[in-house]
């Protein structure tokens, strides 16, 4: 009984949390205008599709596939690099540790909208705008890579040592004990803060905004700011294009999530 | 070489290409706009296109916050664009920069583009030490937007709209209704250039302007704004609002007049189910002097620019389409010459142009971002009662003399 | 052979997992850093961005900003931000982690529900939060007018003693994803066999928590506090969003501020020490982080 005591419980929060996320798909459906009546429709009654009219206007699926290259390349690079660092950093008692933490924190402090003006000038100079998509995976993956690194090197950090020097004494290289005992022991982390990594990649602004000159490249979250003019902001579109791309990717990483967070490093452990 | 005749008529380009090689690659010219999609520079950057198979026409759509920084550093690192579109208040900032080509010798020999055809207060506004580095593509102003339906419903003559600040504020008073969630008027002082834009003019029929802000006319604008706020016949989030917003309001029947531009009228027409009409921005007292603000757009080409002469052709085609701005657009024409034929929305179309004749133009100032800011903090600095207006506003005018001196 | 398996065993394998992931991040993020720094002793155009040789100033741009008078209200509001941003966040991501590990139908999918705050772009979230606090016809007022919680509107964005915290409201939801799953990962982690033992020892709940779970996180919370604080100094879309740091600056926050002066009035330099002064902040978080790292180390 007491499971669906927490059941509802969770529902009613998880109905809360999600309000925002109910409320993008209610403006895309609600003609204009609706939007600002009191009292607030909460059920759209007139629902007014326009997925008809985005898919026709807007280049959403060359939007899309831009901030999907954008993504897994920044995702890519974030773990070859970072994966190792992290593990090294949990692990090595070197003085050095301390030093390398810090500067990976500092190295993250400043905002996009604050770094994207050095960048640009560096990477124009260097050549590197005549990629562009390269370029915004170069500069986010500076920006994940950091973020990575520490939590990773959390999930390391919690793996018990003597699993680690067991397998060294069964006559594993350090190299293999990495790969053979770490790695799949951390894997769960790492897949978590690798997707955490991929979200937050294919919904970069800044960078792929002004890294990116021709039309043709950009991503999906430049493309939904296109519905906003000077004078003119059609949210029912911009609504309708943010659900068409939000929603399989949400949808994608519930179902991933289920089985990358549940117990596997606790069930491993025995 | 190519030579181009072109024949004005009702708008139409007749485009007559006397020696044209149709073997050698288009020109391609990089473009940046802050309009929305299906918008005026997409529209008609498109049918140029169609029109002149030698030009390629590469548009990058920006956001209005963001496209002078992005052509700022563009033009910085020698990556910037052939022709942007830049604010009429922002001209003068990139011009005295030396990074716009001065149109002059190439409208000195346009058959299309005449420097004295244009009104004075986009041509002001493109023009920095008598050159003339931008092509104004229209001119807006705003103007009382207010809703008749409820003016017949509070008893009021919706064809005697308020005239002055009094019967402006008798007015909204009588058409504000809390129970019923409406406000009787609705302006915006949000912390951007647009609540610099929306109270000028305010300031201006008062004897103020923004280089005399500690001006009594000045102080009685920014006390009449703060009336209507303390009253509640503004909503306090006109903070917050831009004219979008407002408008949004308006169209919801929250809000029962509302200051905006020409620019909301298609949306207006498609959206709103009720009798609304526009009217001129009330004066302070009778006989004060009429004032309106100065909005649109001018397009520059860039020094950097590789084909300055394709990119000219771009802007003498906007020119030569003026006559659909208002029907398509909801923007009035920046030339003389052009009327326009069979204005849709004919009444508003006749208050817009008239106000549009008292419409001052911001600046021009290499620094008016900086002069603007000020006057924004003052606004909102006085109407959150954090200081009362005639302190908020001798502040501002500190501010904007140190701006002034250098 | 041998010399192979000694030189991988060494600290020569640490290097190479290292040394490409902090040279990345020097050849990328440090020459930013180091761009700003510079600008904030040096007098810049808007239109020289493109060059690091300008006239000096020394710290004349930080006497500049001192000076402003609104320098302390930014700093109060940053501190207050940053520092409700943090610990709702946490207790909020923690309680619902700690929540979603107990065993019911659908605890496992309800909590990848929570990852919406995350996929949803930012200029969808900070649209919606706007319309959320909006006055007159936000739903939030009308819940609670519903509810008779409040009598007249509450302007959540434009009443100077409320918009700083509609922000941080914001900022929390935000937040909660990125607590929530990290520290689900963390308790994940905590084999059931510990909780068992401590069970049998007669440790009630409470002092599991204290003695078993807030010790075995130690490494995942410093991890999430830490990148907490830089998040949380980074978010810039949602002031954009809601109000502009406004009403008279009543809301405004460090990173605002610098965006500001840097794109808004284009005093560069001014920005640049604004952003300058938030790295020694985050220099100071990152030192407490590493220390806590070394304790827990040898602990």
């Amino acid at each position: 009984m007491k499971r669906y005591l927490f059941l509802v419980v969770a529902l009613l929060l998880a109905a809360l949390y999600l309000f925002p996320l109910y409320w993008m798909y209610a403006t895309a459906l609600r003609p204009g205008g609706d939007l600002f009546r009191y009292p607030p429709e909460i059920w759209p009654s007139h629902p007014h599709f326009e997925i008809t009219r985005v898919f026709l206007t807007y280049a959403v699926g060359r939007y899309v596939w831009n901030s999907l290259v954008v993504a897994s390349g920044t995702t890519l690079i974030t773990m070859v690099l970072g994966t190792g660092a992290a593990y090294v950093l949990a692990r090595s008692r070197h003085p050095m540790v301390s030093v390398t933490l810090f500067v990976i924190l500092v190295l993250q402090v400043l905002p996009p909208s604050l770094m994207v003006t050095p960048i640009f000038v560096a990477f124009n100079q260097l050549g590197l705008l005549e990629w562009p998509r390269l370029a915004v995976v170069l500069a986010t993956s500076a920006k994940t890579l950091p973020f990575y690194i520490i939590l990773c090197r959390a999930t390391f950090a919690q793996v018990p040592g003597e699993l680690e020097q067991a397998a060294l004494v069964d006559g594993n290289s350090r190299v293999g004990a990495f790969f053979h005992i770490m790695l799949p022991l951390a894997r769960n982390g790492i897949l978590v803060v690798s997707t955490l990594v991929f979200l937050q990649s294919f919904g970069e602004y800044v960078y792929s905004r002004s890294l990116i000159a021709s039309t043709d490249l950009q991503t999906a979250t430049v493309g939904l700011s296109t519905f906003l003019g000077a004078n003119a902001q059609d949210w029912a579109g911009l609504m309708t294009y943010a659900s068409i791309y939000v929603t399989p990717i949400l949808v994608i990483f519930i179902l991933l999530q289920r089985h990358i967070v549940s117990g596997l490093t606790a069930g491993a452990l025995k | 070489m190519k030579m181009l005749a072109f024949k004005l008529g009702l708008g139409v380009i007749v485009a007559v290409v006397s020696i044209h090689n149709a073997s050698a690659d288009p020109v391609t010219l990089q473009v940046w706009a802050q309009d929305e999609i299906s918008h005026y520079t997409q529209v008609l950057t498109r049918d140029f296109e169609a029109k002149n198979p030698d030009i390629r026409i590469d548009l990058k759509l920006i956001n209005f916050a963001d496209v002078e920084n992005d052509a700022i550093r563009a033009a910085a690192t020698n990556t910037a664009p052939d022709v942007s579109q830049i604010d009429n208040p922002q001209v003068a900032t990139f011009a005295s920069h030396n990074l716009l080509l001065d149109l002059g010798p190439f409208v000195a020999n346009s058959k299309v583009i005449h420097r004295e055809d244009f009104y004075p207060g986009p041509l002001t506004n493109a023009t920095w030490q008598d050159r003339l580095y931008a092509i104004p593509r229209g001119a807006n102003t705003i103007a009382l937007f207010y809703n008749a339906d409820m003016f017949r419903a509070a008893g009021l003559n919706p064809d005697a709209p308020p005239k002055t600040w009094d019967e402006l504020y008798t007015v909204a008073r009588k058409l504000t209704d809390p129970a019923a969630h409406r406000y009787g008027l609705a302006y915006s002082a949000v912390a951007t250039e647009e609540g610099t834009f929306q109270f000028l003019p305010f300031a201006q029929t008062a004897g103020g302007d923004f280089d005399h802000l500690d001006n009594p006319g000045t102080v009685r604008a920014l006390e009449f704004w703060q009336k209507l706020l303390d009253e509640k016949i503004v909503s306090n989030d006109v903070l917050v609002w831009g004219q979008v917003d407002l408008m949004a309001s308006f169209r919801a029947q929250n809000v029962a007049m509302a200051i905006s531009g020409p620019w909301e009228l298609p949306t207006l027409d498609r959206e709103a189910k009720f009798d609304w009409r526009v009217a001129m921005l009330p004066v302070e007292k009778e006989g004060s002097p009429r004032a309106s603000a100065l909005g649109e757009h001018a397009y520059g080409v860039f020094k950097s620019s590789k084909h300055p002469q394709e990119a000219f052709r771009l802007l003498e085609y906007f020119i030569s389409q003026q006559g659909r701005n208002w029907n398509e657009f909801g923007i009035l024409p920046s030339v003389k010459t052009v009327t326009t034929v069979n204005p849709k929305w004919p009444a508003a179309y006749a208050i817009f142009a008239e106000e549009v004749q008292y419409a001052h133009a911001r600046g021009p100032s290499p620094m008016w971002p900086q002069i603007s800011k000020p006057i924004q903090v003052a606004i909102q600095t006085a109407l959150t009662h954090r200081a009362d207006a005639k302190t908020a506003l001798a502040e501002a005018q500190r501010h904007v003399d140190q701006v002034l001196k250098k | 052979m041998r010399f192979l398996k000694a030189w991988r065993d060494s600290d020569a394998f640490n290097l190479v997992l290292v040394v490409p992931a902090v040279g990345y991040l020097l050849a990328f993020s440090a020459f930013p850093l180091i761009y700003n720094v510079v600008m904030s002793f040096q007098q810049v155009d808007m239109f020289d961005v493109g060059t690091l040789i300008r006239p000096l100033r020394g710290f004349g741009n930080y006497v500049d900003v001192f000076a402003r008078s609104e320098a302390g209200t930014v700093l109060w509001n940053t501190v207050l931000f940053v520092v409700m941003s943090i610990v709702f966040q946490l207790s909020i991501g923690f309680a619902l982690a700690l929540f979603f590990q107990l065993d019911f139908p659908g605890a496992k999918w309800l909590r990848g529900l929570f990852l919406a705050g995350w996929v949803m772009p930012a200029l969808v979230v900070g649209a919606i939060w706007r319309w959320i606090f909006a006055g007159d016809f936000g739903v939030l007022n009308y819940a609670l007018r519903s509810l008779h919680l409040i009598g007249g509107p509450v302007f959540w964005t434009s009443d100077p003693s409320i918009a700083l915290w509609s922000i941080i409201i914001a900022n929390v939801w935000l937040g909660i994803p990125f607590n929530m799953i990290l520290l689900s990962v963390g308790l994940a982690g905590i084999p059931d066999d510990v909780y068992e033992a401590a069970a049998l020892d007669g440790a009630g709940m409470i002092e599991r928590f204290r003695s078993i779970t807030l010790p075995l996180m130690a490494p995942t919370l410093g991890a999430v506090i830490s990148l907490g604080v830089i998040f949380t100094l980074q978010q810039f879309d949602l002031v954009a969003a809601l109000t502009q740091g406004g009403p008279a600056g009543a809301s405004n926050i460090a990173q605002y501020w610098s965006w500001q002066m840097s794109f808004e009035t284009y005093e560069i330099s001014d920005g640049a020490v604004v952003a300058t002064l938030m790295m020694t902040v985050v220099a100071a978080v990152a030192l407490i982080y590493v220390r806590a790292i070394r304790h827990e180390q040898r602990a």
